[in-house]
């Protein structure tokens, strides 16, 4: 190009050229800025392009309802309004933007302006409407969202009705957990909550909505999170930059109903084991002067031929009807404080206690079965027992006294009178062994009663279907030498045989071994749910008892196969894996028998007698008394040695010819086994026989 | 002033055509980009009338003897000066920032025509003293005449227009042959004021600029822009930033040939904002893609070099200035809004010229055509 300047014109060629450059330097640098945005990047752009006009609408599921054994329902859903606010479709107009918040707050009762500042969930903020809606205006100003949440079906009538003059206001209708039974039933279905920001990837990805789904926090609720949930629909919309939904964008798949339940539990029976605790804790309470004498206390009862629970209920507990649609803070940390009573854990599988003389149901199982003492011959409880130290056995400071609860000994006992007064001495012996008697020597042992405590389903999670499940603690040489550093002694031996020591059982476990000998040798696996039903209330699924492994059966079950009969979906529960070798046993028919018969006598003559006989019905059982020494014991001084505070249990099943339910008590520091524990089985397996009664009458 | 019949075989055709060209394209994507919003729905026709009112006012400029704004060109200065002082006074009055007089039906942006008039003063008093152009003077007194409507503006404030005329000024400077060095101490004087400035700079963005104040002169909403250029945020997504993400987004999704005319999502789902006006470009490369936007590049170029072809012809050295005034004028304003469009400057005002929605930008720049097409039909000092 001739850049010479026409004649006349005075503009330097130079710098014209320089103009040139300058232009053609523009337009290089935005042809290769266009190249790399439209060619190169072409695609990721064109996927932010969708990304922005595709939303992905997930369609709630339903969530499955529960049922008790009878069909009364326990939970079912029910709409719960809230009132939303989109900040774009607010008016202009400043004046008339606070009419509708001093409206709203006129009705919700939710402030304009609250002195938190800091942001809270969906319908979890306690922040004001002022506040609330001018952060989301900022963030989210196309997308609707809640002002006040769970408003009651009167107050969203009215701002339907007046929806018109309040532009950008909006109602909607949320389904909520309807817990029926409340409180009484907390322990067992458990309670709903937000998917927490640790899980939200996992939860996303099958599909949930982070601060818009529930997701089940204890209980069934969560044990059956999976089945109960059912699973989200799915739809992509295309929207416009004001979120108005144009039209759908491929195929919907419509949201799957979760499965309904059908539980196991009679809430007649549960009704009735509650009060029957609530009651005899508040007397423990009340005759002892001391408000907080017993902190907690657990009932389960259990069908022990099918493994069935009928009733389980822990106290304290928490009022689930107050949980929904959410949590309230205060109601919340009140809970959390109550820290010896601890009513968000579910005592009867969650927490461990040492089970006492319930636990000499192991000792006398195991020492029958490998023929340590004959029963029939007497040994001599003198009411205390020493053990010389091993290594000063003349220094009578260094020995150990081993007593009976009751002092004055209860003279030569055979097997039979040892259990039914659950005589201590009798139990060190033939646990530990003594010199002089005709026991075997060193007794049972600590080998043997740890394999006979698994057996029984001591030490390891029985795979119940709620989640938390503890395994408990049997104590051996080996657990002693890396836990402790110490080697085992006699005492530890003795200890452990009557159930004290270093022994923990959850009062499941201890509910298992009387249901064990009741059902003959089958532990039958502890199950809550009886039928999974479908959306339309088809049943898709009984639940069949299945027994873990069978002492008498002759058959050892390889430690792979227990729990193989149990058919749920494998995400239910995977407890039982924890096992590291089988607890199964071969035991001899007329062990478990003679162990029956003593627990027999132990109602009809012995510690149980004044407290747990029943007038119609035959039963069988064991008492024990826990004795510990927990931090609150041990700063108020109690824990003196020989007359610890102590748990009351009592376990017993009936009738005693053909066991149909199994049933425990436990209560915290409730001194006697029988006197504190006893009257609660007694009165529940009442509850039991009457109901019984009445459908039998009622069916025919 | 007469208009000799002969002279109009010199007349630019191509110019024209690649200018009316443009124009039309500009209605047929405005249709598009008001995306059924219905507050913008007139754009379309009122664009048209424009364009309309545009072709006259080129015939009527090219058929002017350029030379007459020569002998009027102090009044032209005073006219400016008045319409500028006149709309910052209603923008005191109340109204906030305004940069329109109403009209009847129409507004009229004086700060759009001023660009062109300024032009032709700055031509005019350069022209004048071509023979002093080395004197420092000179530069200053250049400097002072442009500075004033420039100040006026940035009063309004209208912080883009203001950078035009400084642009204007130091173009119309440079081609007259004022020395390079009085641009560098004018740059050094700047860049000492800067940094007598940068305490109380400093001050604001640490208190008043959080506090959503103005920094004097400048409004907040300026100081965000250029805030939000610099250090942009990456979180924000309905920020200040929104604007700009969303026109790399419709650009980008373009590809090769674009999502086709009415079908860019960005455009038509209105994700993007003032699409008819400052993001015109943004789309119409998501409509018609790469070989579309370098189309209307090259369109805009073409206009642009034959500006500058019509200034190496000019007879005078006030017939080049204006046509290379002309060029700058539309070279910086394409290269200012292209640039914000593809996110590499900050966001300022600046329409798109011969695209983006604005009867007073369009009307302007093509009365800036009509004055380089008069320039181009006078070349020859003697017409046979």
């Amino acid at each position: 190009m001739k850049l010479l300047p026409a004649e006349g014109s005075k503009i330097p060629t130079w710098r014209m050229a320089i103009t040139y450059a300058v232009m053609a330097g523009i337009g290089i640098a935005f042809a290769v800025r266009l190249f790399n945005l439209q060619i190169l990047q072409g695609t990721t752009y064109l996927e932010a392009a969708r990304e922005n006009r595709i939303t992905n609408v997930r369609l709630p599921a339903a969530r499955g309802v529960i049922y008790d054994r009878n069909g009364s329902l326990l939970v079912r859903n029910l709409p719960s309004y809230n009132v939303l606010v989109t900040p774009a479709y607010l008016p202009d107009s400043e004046a008339e933007i606070e009419t509708i918040y001093a409206r709203l707050s006129e009705l919700t009762g939710v402030p304009l302006v609250t002195s938190v500042t800091v942001p809270g969930a969906r319908c979890r903020d306690e922040r004001g409407i002022r506040q609330l809606v001018e952060e989301r205006d900022s963030i989210a100003p196309y997308e609707a969202w809640p002002v006040a949440c769970d408003v009651g079906e009167t107050v969203a009538r009215i701002i339907r009705e007046q929806q018109v003059d309040m532009p950008g206001v909006s109602i909607e209708a949320e389904p909520v957990r309807d817990y029926t039974t409340g409180a009484l039933t907390s322990a067992i279905l458990g309670y709903m909550g937000p998917i927490p920001e640790s899980l939200k990837d996992t939860y996303e990805a099958l599909g949930f909505v982070v601060d818009r789904d529930l997701i089940g926090y204890a209980g069934i609720e969560a044990a059956y999170q999976t089945l109960l949930a059912g699973s989200n629909g799915f739809k992509q919309v295309e929207e416009d930059v004001a979120g108005n939904p144009l039209r759908e964008v491929g195929e919907v798949t419509q949201p799957t109903p979760g499965y309904s339940l059908c539980l196991t539990i009679d809430t007649r029976l549960q009704a009735a084991a509650d009060s029957a605790l609530r009651n005899q804790m508040e007397w423990v309470n009340w005759s002892s002067g001391e408000a907080d004498r017993t902190p907690l206390g657990v009932v389960i009862a259990m069908n022990p031929q099918t493994g069935e629970i009928l009733a389980l209920s822990t106290l304290p507990t928490y009022d689930t009807t107050r949980f929904s649609p959410f949590i309230p803070l205060d109601y919340y940390e009140e809970l959390i404080n109550d820290e010896r009573g601890k009513p968000l854990v579910d005592h009867a599988v969650s927490s461990t206690f040492p089970p006492g003389s319930t636990f000499k149901l192991v000792t006398s199982v195991g020492a029958l079965n490998e023929r340590v003492i004959d029963p029939n011959q007497t040994i001599l409880d003198p009411g205390k027992i020493t053990i010389q130290n091993a290594y000063f056995p003349n220094d009578p400071g260094q020995s150990k006294d081993f007593v009976c609860w009751n002092r004055e000994g209860h003279g030569r006992v055979d097997f039979l009178h040892g259990l039914a007064f659950s005589c201590n001495v009798y139990f060190y012996k033939i646990g530990g062994g003594f010199p002089g008697e005709p026991i075997r020597e060193g007794g049972l042992g600590v080998n043997d009663l740890y394999r006979y405590a698994h057996a029984l389903g001591y030490g390891a999670p029985l795979g119940l279907d709620l989640p938390a499940e503890e395994g408990g603690l049997i104590p051996s040489t080996d657990w002693k030498r890396i836990t402790l550093g110490e080697s085992w002694s006699t005492g530890d031996t003795y200890n452990t045989a009557t159930g004290q020591g270093y022994v923990l059982a959850t009062p499941l476990q201890v509910l298992t071994s009387a249901a064990t000998i009741a059902n003959n040798g089958k532990v039958m696996w502890p199950h809550l749910v009886d039928q999974v039903l479908d959306g339309e209330g088809n049943v898709v699924k009984e639940i069949e008892p299945c027994v873990l492994w069978d002492l008498l059966d002759g058959v050892i079950t390889p430690v792979e196969e227990i729990g193989s009969c149990r058919d749920l979906p494998e995400s239910i529960t995977d407890q039982l894996e924890e096992r590291e070798s089988t607890p199964d046993l071969d035991v001899h028919p007329e062990v478990l028998e003679l162990v029956r018969q003593g627990m027999r006598m132990v109602v009809t003559e012995g510690t149980a007698e004044d407290y747990a006989q029943l007038d119609n019905i035959s039963s069988a059982g064991k008492t024990g008394t826990g004795e510990f020494c927990d931090e609150v014991a041990s700063e108020q001084g109690l824990c003196v040695p020989g007359a610890w505070p102590s748990h009351a249990w009592y376990v017993a099943f009936a009738p005693y010819e053909n066991p149909e339910i199994a049933v425990i008590a436990f209560v915290y520091n409730g001194t006697e086994g029988a006197v504190t524990s006893g009257p609660i089985v007694k009165q529940v397996l009442e509850a039991y026989f009457n109901l019984k009664a009445i459908d039998a009458a009622r069916q025919s | 002033m007469q208009v000799s019949a002969r002279v109009w075989r010199h007349f630019d055709v191509w110019l024209l055509a690649a200018v009316a060209a443009l124009t039309i394209a500009s209605v047929a994507m405005i249709q598009s980009a008001i995306a059924g919003n219905e507050s913008l729905a007139e754009a379309v026709p009122r664009q048209m009338i424009y364009a309309v009112i545009g072709l006259v006012v080129i015939v009527v400029a090219a058929a002017i003897d350029y030379r007459f704004w020569s002998a009027i060109a102090r009044p032209i200065y005073v006219v400016v000066l008045v319409l500028l002082a006149l709309i910052m006074a209603a923008g005191f009055v109340g109204f906030g920032a305004a940069r329109w007089f109403n009209v009847g039906i129409v507004n009229i942006q004086p700060s759009e025509l001023s660009k062109v008039l300024m032009i032709i003063v700055l031509a005019d008093y350069l022209a004048r003293h071509q023979h002093e152009i080395g004197q420092f003077r000179i530069f200053i007194r250049s400097l002072i005449l442009a500075a004033v409507p420039a100040v006026l503006v940035f009063l309004q404030p209208d912080l883009s227009t203001a950078i035009v005329l400084g642009v204007i000024w130091v173009a119309l400077t440079f081609a007259s042959g004022a020395k390079l060095r009085y641009f560098l101490v004018l740059l050094a004087i700047g860049a000492v004021i800067l940094v007598l400035l940068s305490p109380l700079l400093i001050d604001y963005f640490n208190g008043p600029y959080q506090a959503g104040e103005d920094f004097y002169f400048v409004q907040r909403y300026q100081m965000q822009r250029i805030v939000s250029f610099l250090l942009p945020d990456p979180e924000a997504h309905h920020g200040e930033s929104y604007n700009v993400n969303q026109a790399k987004i419709a650009i980008g999704s373009g590809g090769w040939f674009g999502q086709g005319y009415g079908h860019g999502t960005q455009t038509q789902l209105r994700f993007m904002k003032v699409r008819h006006t400052d993001f015109i470009f943004s789309a119409l490369s998501e409509e018609f893609g790469f070989v579309g936007a370098i189309i209307l590049l090259a369109v805009l170029g073409f206009i642009i070099l034959r500006c500058l072809r019509a200034a190496r012809m000019a007879r005078d050295q006030f017939g080049a200035l204006i046509c290379y005034g002309v060029a700058i004028l539309l070279l910086f304003q394409s290269a200012i809004n292209v640039g914000m469009n593809l996110a590499l400057i900050p966001v300022s005002g600046l329409p798109l010229p011969f695209v983006s929605y604005g009867g007073s930008s369009l009307v302007a720049n093509l009365l800036g055509i009509g004055m380089v097409e008069s320039v181009i039909l006078r070349h020859k000092r003697i017409e046979l």
